[in-house]
């Protein structure tokens, strides 16, 4: 039960990654690509993450420190990488 | 469990072509942060799937302190377009 | 890649699995495309990338500590000096006078705008440094602060009916080969000054 449960956790968690990467391909703009990187991407390696977290209860502490790691990190690079691109290519169309 | 690994490294090739075939650096940069989180995710399934300890611990070190060095990168090259 | 390390392939005795093999495939593919690449900026974020997929198969072949020095040294400390070395060495650096910057006039906007077209063509940027007045411009060239001086030509020096407005001297001389190919603007004279007489060069 739990295995299955885990196993799902960690496809869905592959879907995301695909629903997040795939706008990657394609002439959009910086911050479009950015936007569902940042929020699918992270979801789908936090559900992998999850997933992991059943299969493995024995190393809980890694596992949580993994899924803080995510959540923290990963929204502070969408701000910074939006902030950079942003102002540099104002300064390169003065 | 193998297929689960296939997949990944179907999905960590997407943002590989893109890194690839755009010339725009920061879509090469979002590539690359892509790419930074993937393989570490990777590697904790490998953890996982092996039970072995010291990879996992690795990959967290290299999941924290990847997009650390990522941040830093996008600052040097925002001062890099300003000049 | 420093420390000595035994690759533990495979702890159980067992057969390799398949994805090993593509996950190690993915090294090649990653070094072809940064071969291939031709601005250095773009080159070192594909190292970068190289370093993440590096660390995957380091860690996925059993080597932890060669994983983590990979990802901390190859990826993080090595890719931000060479962006620092890249930054502060591919540069053409051209003395103005003060005057001139301030002026804003329309042909020399333009000027700047060329020169920064042809030069960011060889991937190197253009800073502009301005001094106060001829004399610090011409120590400035002779010191090898600058690589290349813009001023004005006084309006009795050229009487003649083109249309030259600055002259533009550059001490490097495949800068002045580039310049003298691709730079299409009338209204600068473009000389070479020979200074490695002097000192040895660089």
């Amino acid at each position: 039960m739990t295995n299955i449960f885990s196993y799902s956790l960690i496809i869905i968690g592959i879907i995301f990654w695909f629903w997040g990467t795939f706008p990657l391909v394609g002439n959009r703009s910086v911050l479009f690509k950015l936007h569902s990187l940042s929020v699918a991407d992270t979801l789908g390696s936090m559900s992998i993450v999850m997933g992991l977290l059943l299969q493995i209860p024995r190393e809980w502490s890694l596992l949580l420190l993994a899924l803080i790691t995510l959540a923290i990190w990963n929204t502070v690079l969408g701000y910074v990488l939006a902030y950079c691109s942003s102002s540099g290519e104002t300064t390169q169309n003065d | 469990m193998d297929f689960i690994l296939i997949a990944m490294i179907l999905a960590l090739l997407i943002p590989i072509y893109e890194a690839w075939q755009d010339n725009d650096i920061w879509q090469k940069m979002l590539a690359f942060a892509s790419i930074a989180t993937k393989t570490s995710i990777m590697m904790l399934v490998v953890s996982v799937l092996r039970d072995d300890w010291p990879i996992g611990v690795v990959a967290v070190i290299i999941l924290s302190v990847g997009n650390a060095g990522l941040m830093l990168l996008a600052h040097l090259i925002r001062r890099m377009n300003e000049i | 890649m420093f420390w000595p390390t035994v690759l533990v392939v495979e702890k159980q005795h067992k057969m390799i699995d398949i994805y090993t093999y593509v996950i190690i495939a993915l090294l090649p593919l990653a070094a072809l495309i940064l071969v291939f690449q031709v601005n250095p900026y773009h080159a070192l974020v594909i190292r970068a990338i190289l370093g993440a997929v590096a660390s995957l198969v380091y860690a996925v072949l059993g080597a932890a500590d060669v994983a983590l020095t990979e990802a901390l040294v190859g990826t993080m400390l090595a890719i931000t000096l060479y962006v620092v070395a890249v930054r502060s060495s591919l540069v053409m650096r051209l003395g103005i006078l003060e005057e001139v910057a301030t002026e804003k006039e329309q042909y020399f906007t333009e000027l700047i705008a060329n020169l920064r077209q042809v030069v960011n063509e060889h991937h190197l940027r253009l800073e502009l440094v301005s001094y106060p007045n001829s004399e610090a411009l011409d120590n400035a060239l002779k010191n090898k602060e600058i690589h290349a001086t813009c001023t004005k030509i006084s309006p009795q020096d050229s009487e003649s009916e083109h249309q030259f407005i600055y002259q533009t001297a550059i001490r490097v001389h495949h800068l002045f080969e580039i310049m003298q190919n691709e730079l299409t603007l009338p209204t600068t004279t473009l000389n070479y000054i020979n200074l490695s007489h002097q000192e040895d060069k660089h």
